[in-house]
């Protein structure tokens, strides 16, 4: 829900009952004021009553013309009251229509008689009077309903365009572009607060974002340079003809150490950098060409470990994808496949529209799968292994929201990757 | 043949060079980018290695200039750095070939080799090895004049120990050499040793001497025993 509806709803509201209320109290009031004065009046005519009847201690209705004003009925039952007040219609015969009374009832002697004696006076005027007022009343306070509402959603509209504005600005923000966030001074302090934090805090984040790129890109630099020295010297080293089998197989301890060290950082800083989403040239990849080119690169291995490859790559799996990524993506899974299947096993590669599947025969984990893809937790004690393919692997999916699988049955260990789920639709 | 080396390490740019040389090739070397400047439009080179990242400059603007003034010279860039982006520049650039550090000496001597080969001879050459004989255009093998088919990967293969005669070759620069390093070590040793062992019966069934040698706990090496 917008802020602008929620508050204008909730001010609507506000006002709605604010006006039923205003309505109500001012009907109320009004209707108050107009019968204490009706009342004081009947009050009066009834003492008018009372005199006439103590000077002539008789009553006769044709002294009184008009009709139904004053009715004296004779009573044998008093009802235990002293007067009472109520409103009463009386039928107009000359408009054929019933008209409202406001009548007092009390009871009193007349000779040695009781007798029960109603006034009434009308009410039509009154009725009249309290009818404009309501109406006017009314109209008065809808038309100020609606200004105010108006009012209300231009001010409010006016109020946050700034912070649209802002909300625009940092929507369009990229992390990873140069350019400072473009938030312009704004008139009201909490705006521009706000948009100050912002601008300092964006700035910071492509700060480092750029000194993490950086560093990633430095420390590539410095840590293969003095490895590729140790390499160097290393295979010179070997050409010695002088060497003891015992030096020969230090030296060659050192020389695989560098190597792995090199490849093992490598591999950290391909993680950093996919963490960081430094890969922006996302295109169109077709998965499936790629493991099959994969598949011929590694076609020595499979016939070294004569697997038994039930290949099914027909149907183009596109996904949206940086291609250094999908290479990478493709190889480790199909690496891992290879080097995980037991010797003259199954290694099964299949595609459709949707996803890309690799099984590949072998033991059941020995570890928890969720913990599969996590860095340095390798199943097996293969001190060859990294331990960093499946964690880059599912690093990769999580950046462009693949979905990564891993099940095991029949013997088959099975790493599934799906296009995203939001492409269904 | 005259290779220039550009590289501010300096013990990697020594070893380069005394390895080089040892090749048969003259070796020059320059320590940052002025030198490298100077040195490359005072003297043509067959060759240059250069590193990308320099005191004073970018190994790129060295790349460029050399395709500006020298276009027969062969480029190789040998860099830190293994982003497929910096690849892709420095090939569009006009390198020839890019090395990722830490490398094997005997792949840049092998690279540059054949950069030479191609740059030269239009890659119409032969290389003699006693009774070994390869073309490396139609990429046949001749065993005493007798044609000795070869695998894609065993030609390579043969083709790396020509490049490098009498060297101590590890088996992990013999796998990086014909998978690339981004084939993990599965297995690739023991395929080293299954290729080795396959080229070696085929060279012998032709008659020929046998020249690969295995070095206990290190590798190989091919030359005269």
């Amino acid at each position: 829900m917008k802020l602008l509806t929620k508050a204008s709803g909730i001010y609507l509201l506000f006002l709605l009952s604010l006006y039923l209320i205003t309505a109500l109290a001012f009907y109320w009031i009004t209707r108050v004021v107009i019968y204490d004065e009706v009342e004081s009046r009947l009050q009066v005519e009834k003492r008018d009553f009372e005199a006439y009847i103590q000077l002539h201690q008789a009553w006769s209705s044709s002294c009184y013309f008009v009709e139904n004003k004053i009715e004296v009925v004779p009573v044998t039952y008093k009802e235990p009251i002293t007067e009472m007040y109520k409103d009463t219609l009386i039928y107009n015969r000359y408009e054929d229509q019933d008209d409202p009374f406001r009548q007092i009832t009390f009871y009193t002697k007349i000779g040695n008689a009781d007798y029960k004696v109603s006034i009434r006076k009308s009410l039509i005027q009154t009725y009249k009077l309290i009818e404009v007022i309501t109406f006017v009343m009314v109209t008065f306070l809808s038309l100020l309903l609606i200004l105010m509402y108006w009012f209300q959603r231009r001010l409010s509209g006016n109020l946050w365009k700034p912070f649209y504005n802002t909300l625009s600005k940092i929507k369009q923000f990229d992390l990873t572009s140069v350019t400072p966030i473009d938030l312009k001074k704004e008139e009201v302090d909490e705006f521009d607060e706000l948009n100050q934090v912002l601008k300092r805090m964006a700035e910071k984040m492509q700060h480092d974002y750029r000194s993490l790129k950086e560093f990633t890109e430095n420390a590539s630099h410095e840590i293969q340079t003095p490895l590729a020295l140790i390499n160097v010297r290393v295979e010179q080293l070997l050409q010695s003809s002088s060497l003891s089998q015992q030096q020969t197989y230090w030296i060659d301890e050192i020389y695989q150490a560098s190597r792995r060290m090199s490849r093992l950082h490598q591999g950290l800083l391909l993680l950093t950098k996919i963490e960081n989403h430094q890969f922006r040239d996302a295109e169109q990849v077709n998965l499936t060409e790629l493991a099959k080119n994969k598949v011929l690169d590694f076609e020595e291995f499979l016939i070294m470990r004569q697997l038994t490859v039930d290949v099914d790559l027909k149907e183009p799996f596109l996904v949206n994808i940086s291609p250094a990524l999908a290479d990478s993506l493709v190889n480790n899974l199909l690496s891992n496949a290879i080097k995980y299947s037991k010797p003259e096993g199954i290694l099964r590669i299949f595609t459709h529209a949707r996803q890309l599947c690799i099984y590949n025969s072998g033991e059941p984990l020995k570890n928890d799968p969720e913990k599969l893809f996590d860095r340095f937790k390798k199943d097996s004690d293969g001190s060859e292994s990294l331990g960093l393919g499946l964690a880059i692997v599912k690093q990769i999916c999580e950046n462009y929201q693949l979905q990564l699988q891993y099940t095991y049955s029949y013997g088959m260990h099975c790493f599934c990757v799906s296009a995203p789920v939001s492409e269904l639709s | 043949m005259k290779i220039l080396i550009i590289e501010d390490e300096k013990g990697l740019s020594e070893s380069i060079s005394d390895y080089l040389t040892k090749e048969g090739f003259v070796c020059e070397v320059a320590s940052n980018y002025w030198e490298a400047e100077e040195k490359v439009n005072l003297y043509y080179y067959e060759c240059v290695v250069v590193d990308l990242m320099l005191p004073g400059g970018d190994g790129y603007d060295i790349v460029g200039m050399l395709k500006k003034i020298a276009v027969t010279t062969g480029i190789i860039i040998i860099s830190a750095r293994n982003a497929l982006e910096d690849k892709i520049k420095g090939l569009e650039l006009g390198s020839d070939d890019y090395l990722t550090k830490p490398f094997h000496l005997s792949e840049l001597n092998a690279r540059i080799k054949s950069l030479i080969r191609r740059r030269h001879f239009g890659g119409n050459t032969e290389i003699t090895y006693h009774e070994i004989r390869v073309q490396t255009q139609s990429r046949k093998v001749f065993v005493q004049d007798e044609e000795t088919p070869l695998s894609r990967k065993e030609y390579d293969l043969l083709l790396y120990f020509l490049s490098n005669v009498d060297v101590a070759l590890t088996k992990s620069s013999i796998a990086e050499h014909l998978w690339g390093d981004n084939i993990d070590t599965v297995d690739s040793l023991d395929i080293v040793y299954s290729h080795i062992k396959n080229l070696r019966r085929k060279l012998l069934e032709k008659g020929s001497t046998d020249y690969i040698q295995s070095i206990y706990g290190i590798g190989y090496k091919f030359g005269t025993p």
